[in-house]
C-alpha cells in the first residue's frame, strides 16, 4: 500500500558512524584519516571536474589500491513510481486478483507525517486517494458478487492515514495563522450566551446587509435576564448530580467486584 | 473542489462572473468504478461518485488525477431503497448515491475485468497447508456415520 521513503544515506565523504567504546582510539584515528581523504577527494574532484569514481587512477600514491572509492552523492537519486496509466488504477494489481489475503504495510502515523514537507503531504494525499478509490471499487464488486472482500482492513488504514494528513496540514495552517495574525481559528468568533444562559462559541460571518436592517438577526438574543439565574442554578445542579451519581455507581461496582473476587482484590492492593 | 478546511459537506457558492473555477486541490471526493447493471456502450464507464460532485468535478478528477481522456459526463442520483425494515420494524432508508456515466475520449474503450477469477488453491505437497487440509479431510471422513448401518443412530445397538 505505501512506499516507505528510503533512508537518506549520507555521502561517503561524511563519516557517520558511532565509534564503539572499546575501539575508541583506533576508530578516532580512522575517522580523522577518512576525513582527510574525503577532503582531498572533494578538492581534487572540484579541480578536475571529473566524477569521483575516476579518481583512484589519478592519485595512486594517495590511496591503497584495494580500497574501493564510492562516488560522493549529495542527494538521492530521482525516484519515481511505476506509472500505471488510466482506469487500471481503479483496480488492484492483476496478481492480487482472486487472492483471499493481500498483504499491506503499516498506516501512516502523525509523527511520521510531521517530518514531511507540504508538497510531500499533498503527493501522498493523491496516492492514498487512488488507493481508497481502488479499495472502494473492490469492496463494491465483492458485495455485488456476494464474496468476502480480500483484506478489508486496508480501507480503514487508508482512511486513518488520510485523516492524519489532514490533521498535520491543519496544524501547520494554524501555526502559520498564529504567526501572521495571532488568531487561533480560521473563522473569528467569541463566546456568547443565549437567552437561557448557555454559553457557546459564536462564529462571525459575512452578511449581505448590515445587522440593523436584518430583522431575523435582530430577533436573536445574546443575553439573559436575572430571572434565568434560578434555572442556570438548577441546570448546574442537575449536571453535578449526574456526575456524582456516575462516580458513586462506579465505586459501587468496584466494591462489588472486589467482594466477588477477594483474591484479585488482594492482588490489586499489593 | 474541496476546500482545504475539508468541510464535511461541500456547498458551492453561487457562481458569479470572475469567481474561480472548480479546481482540484486535495479533494476529499471518492469515486467507485462499478460494473454497469444495464449494458452500456463500449466507451462508457459507470461510477458511483460523492454526492457533492458535479459533472465538471468528475471530468476534472479523471483528467487531472487519473490522466484519462473524458469527452462527456452524465450524472443522476439513485434513490436508495426504502422498503427495508429493522428488527424494531422501523423503516430503514438506504443512502442515496450519485451515478456518473463517463464517456471516454480519443476512441478509448473499457471493459470491467473479472476481479475474482477462479484460482486453483492446491497447496504444495509437504507444506503446512497441505498437512492441515489432509488432516481436515480425514477428520470429516471419521465423523461421517458408517454407511453400512443404513442411517441407524450410533447409540442404538451394541
Amino acid at each position: 500500500m505505501r512506499q516507505k521513503p528510503k533512508r537518506r544515506h549520507l555521502g561517503s565523504g561524511n563519516v557517520s558512524f558511532r565509534p564503539d567504546k572499546a575501539l575508541w582510539g583506533g576508530s578516532m584515528m580512522a575517522v580523522s584519516l577518512c576525513r582527510r581523504f574525503s577532503t582531498l577527494l572533494r578538492v581534487s574532484g572540484v579541480l578536475r571536474q571529473l566524477p569521483a569514481a575516476g579518481l583512484s587512477g589519478l592519485s595512486p600514491n594517495l590511496l591503497h589500491k584495494s580500497t574501493k572509492i564510492e562516488p560522493v552523492y549529495q542527494c538521492n537519486f530521482l525516484h519515481t513510481t511505476l506509472s500505471r496509466k488510466g482506469l487500471e488504477e481503479f483496480f488492484d494489481e492483476p496478481k492480487n486478483w482472486g487472492e483471499t489475503v493481500v498483504k499491506s504495510g503499516d498506516e501512516w502515523h502523525a509523527s511520521l507525517l510531521r517530518n514531511k514537507s507540504h508538497e510531500d503531504l499533498h503527493k501522498l494525499w493523491y496516492v492514498l486517494l487512488k488507493e481508497k478509490n481502488m479499495l472502494l471499487t473492490l469492496q463494491q464488486e465483492a458485495k455485488r458478487q456476494s464474496l468476502p472482500m480480500p483484506s478489508p482492513e486496508r480501507l480503514e488504514k487508508v482512511e486513518k492515514s488520510m485523516g492524519r494528513i489532514d490533521l498535520v496540514i491543519k496544524e501547520r495552517e494554524t501555526a502559520l495563522r498564529l504567526l501572521q495574525t495571532g488568531h487561533e481559528k480560521p473563522q473569528p468568533g467569541d463566546w456568547r450566551n443565549d437567552f437561557l444562559g448557555r454559553t457557546y462559541w459564536y462564529r462571525y460571518k459575512e452578511w449581505p446587509i448590515p445587522w440593523y436592517l436584518n430583522s431575523r438577526h435582530k430577533r436573536r438574543k445574546f443575553f439573559y435576564t436575572s430571572r434565568v439565574n434560578y434555572f442556570i442554578r438548577l441546570r448546574l445542579e442537575k449536571y453535578l448530580k449526574k456526575q456524582s451519581r456516575r462516580k458513586s455507581l462506579e465505586k459501587k461496582k468496584k466494591l462489588l467486584l472486589q467482594k466477588k473476587f477477594p483474591h484479585l482484590a488482594a492482588q490489586s492492593k499489593n | 473542489m474541496a476546500s482545504a478546511s475539508r468541510a464535511r459537506k461541500v456547498i458551492y457558492p453561487l457562481y458569479q462572473l470572475g469567481n474561480p473555477q472548480l479546481r482540484i486541490f486535495r479533494p476529499n471526493f471518492f469515486m467507485t468504478l462499478v460494473r454497469p447493471g444495464v449494458p452500456q456502450p463500449e466507451d462508457t464507464v459507470q461510477f458511483r461518485v460523492s454526492m457533492q460532485m458535479t459533472r465538471v468535478d468528475v471530468k476534472n478528477y479523471l483528467e487531472k488525477i487519473y490522466k484519462v481522456p473524458v469527452s462527456v459526463v452524465r450524472t443522476r442520483i439513485q434513490y436508495g431503497a426504502n422498503n427495508k425494515r429493522n428488527y424494531k420494524n422501523q423503516k430503514m432508508k438506504q443512502p442515496d448515491y450519485k451515478v456518473a456515466y463517463v464517456q471516454l475520449g480519443q476512441g478509448q474503450t473499457f471493459q470491467f475485468p473479472n476481479l475474482f477469477p477462479e484460482k486453483d488453491q492446491t497447496p504444495e505437497p509437504g507444506s503446512v497447508e497441505d498437512i492441515q487440509k489432509r488432516f481436515m479431510e480425514e477428520e470429516i471422513k471419521m465423523q461421517k456415520p458408517d454407511p453400512r448401518r443404513g442411517g441407524v443412530t450410533d447409540w442404538f445397538g451394541l
